[in-house]
């Protein structure tokens, strides 16, 4: 559905669809909105783990239990009266679904079972898949039945690419070998210089494409949500505070029900950060100025970088093994699992899987074994990467946005909301 | 004890030390920048074969990567086949005669501890083995 249509599914005034005089409305009287619900959204939703979410009656408990929720217009019961109305635009417009971290105090509590935390999370999805550019790949991504042809296609690319890399490598100008700086055993099968402009070409295809959405995205909060409410914050700033929250797990640390999901997270993204600086290193050996030495690659295994590399390995695995645990026993604190969910989640952790196997098989030499996995590992990074702007992976940069939206808009939520006094913390 | 509370309770003090773990590589590199920086560049890494030697048995991409398996190769085809060829330990030796300042260099960068040459004569000149020895400095520029 494009921008316009949200506008239309919005609701018109009643004046327009003339069931009342004009002269009815006057400006200090709210305009009555004629609701035109979007049954097929409300359908999604139903699928997505909130199958029951039809029988919440606003009694509020899960705005009053949930530990992040501001105290002016608090989440979710209106977003639950929303999502009940099927007013699709009106919460695709809505910050809040964002400032959601699915801690699911509320889903524990609800006294219809309504589950709240699993339709934030249901809305979520659809907000990415509304705003990815282009949407037909959002919706493949999401669909299980296209996974196989998905997955082939960074398979058969990444394929081609170690299959005609001599030729390729002749018409760019490297050496069939890796350069003077690295020199490892892969890099016969799967060259460094390949992966570089090879994943560099398709990260930078993923930034334009995830910008392209986050720009929709913003301009979208901005139509919407807190209508007419003027920024109080700087841009910069805003974003700074968020991102100390964020790296703190400030929101997540506050959470009962979800309370492991604050260290699994933290394993989680503080592996990744680290695996990704690392990554960033040895793909940029041959031009970093910072590299003095005639040779960077393979580290030695007390090496800093490798050091780091591996205790982010771990801690990322860590991470991932307990959120997937989590999700197994569907636990209070994960809520329902969906494909979602699993797809990132499952890339994720393969992707930690491959890389420790492959690892290992290079210090026990397994020839052709190791070039097999590291294959593998590489096409599920790619896979990572390229779907990026359309998976959960999205959510880090949606929410973000969110986020700092809300920041420079004064909402006071998360820890500002509920350290102001004890009240809140004294509802449970 | 809670976890989880003991890591709410020192949020800020638990996000300074990742901070010092993640970014401690960059450091240390960094540092081995300004410390390059100040002594002249690096010296070079291996150290080259005589001027006169002009090529190895194989192209220096493959030797690179592949120099163990072609000792291999040529292992098999002398212990199952009783071919003797060409290329021997002593070949190798004639260009790279210190297996200390060629070999090592890189072995040891990448944490390689090889058992071979326990038993394995390296037939390297005696004027090599004593520089190697002395922890020779000699090195020859590649710019010469």
């Amino acid at each position: 559905m494009e921008s316009a249509e949200i506008e239309s599914t919005e609701g018109k005034k009643l004046e327009s669809a003339g069931r009342m005089p004009a002269e009815a409305f006057t400006e200090d009287r709210p305009v009555p909105l004629l609701i035109e619900p979007d049954l097929a959204f409300i359908r999604t939703i139903q699928g997505l783990g909130g199958e029951t979410f039809k029988k919440c009656f606003q009694c509020g408990t899960c705005s009053a239990t949930c530990p992040i929720s501001p105290r002016e217009d608090p989440f979710p019961r209106k977003e639950m009266a929303w999502a009940a109305w099927g007013m699709r635009g009106r919460l695709l417009r809505d910050p809040d679904i964002w400032l959601c971290h699915q801690c699911n105090d509320c889903s524990v509590r609800c006294p219809r079972t309504g589950r709240p935390g699993d339709v934030m999370a249901a809305i979520r999805r659809e907000s990415i898949i509304e705003y990815s550019v282009p949407r037909f790949l959002a919706r493949a991504v999401n669909s299980p039945g296209w996974a196989p042809v998905l997955l082939a296609i960074p398979a058969v690319l990444l394929g081609l690419a170690v299959g005609f890399r001599e030729s390729i490598g002749n018409a760019l100008g490297f050496l069939p070998s890796a350069g003077n700086r690295i020199a490892f055993a892969y890099s016969s099968m799967i060259p460094q210089w390949l992966i570089m402009i090879f994943f560099g070409f398709f990260t930078l295809l993923a930034i334009v494409a995830l910008t392209a959405g986050l720009v929709r995205f913003w301009k979208g909060l901005k139509n919407g949500g807190q209508d007419g409410q003027e920024p109080v914050k700087g841009l910069a700033a805003s974003l700074f505070s968020v991102a100390v929250s964020v790296l703190k797990h400030e929101h997540f640390s506050s959470c009962e029900a979800a309370r492991p999901r604050y260290v699994s997270h933290m394993g989680m993204m503080f592996g990744f950060l680290a695996l990704t600086l690392v990554t960033i290193w040895v793909m940029t050996a041959r031009i970093n100025p910072l590299i003095t030495s005639d040779f960077v690659y393979p580290f030695n295994f007390w090496n800093p970088w490798r050091i780091l590399a591996n205790l982010g390995g771990l801690a990322l695995l860590g991470g991932c093994l307990w959120m997937v645990l989590e999700r197994l026993e569907e636990s209070d604190g994960s809520g329902r699992s969906t494909y979602f969910d699993w797809a990132f989640l499952g890339v994720l952790s393969l992707v930690v899987v491959t890389g420790f196997i492959s690892e290992m098989m290079h210090y026990l030499r397994l020839v052709p074994h190791r070039h097999v996995v590291y294959f593998i590992h590489l096409v599920l990074v790619f896979n990572l990467v390229i779907y990026l702007p359309y998976s959960k992976f999205a959510r880090i940069f949606y929410r973000t946005v969110a986020m700092v939206f809300a920041e420079s808009r004064g909402r006071q939520w998360g820890a500002a909301a509920t350290t102001e006094d004890g009240v809140d913390s004294q509802v449970h | 004890m809670d976890i989880t509370k003991w890591m709410k309770d020192n949020q800020t003090r638990l996000i300074a030390v990742i901070a010092v773990i993640i970014l401690a590589p960059l450091v240390y590199s960094s540092v081995s920048y300004l410390v390059a920086v100040r002594n002249g560049p690096d010296k070079p890494f291996l150290e080259k074969p005589d001027a006169k030697y002009q090529d190895c048995v194989r192209d220096t991409a493959y030797m690179r990567i592949h120099h163990m398996d072609l000792l291999k190769e040529i292992r098999e085809e002398f212990v199952r086949h009783g071919i003797r060829g060409e290329i021997r330990l002593r070949t190798c030796a004639e260009c790279h005669t210190s297996r200390e300042r060629f070999c090592n260099r890189c072995h040891e960068t990448v944490n390689l501890n090889l058992d071979c040459f326990g038993c394995h004569y390296y037939p390297e000149p005696e004027a090599a083995v004593q520089q190697a020895l002395q922890g020779g400095e000699e090195w020859i520029d590649e710019s010469s």
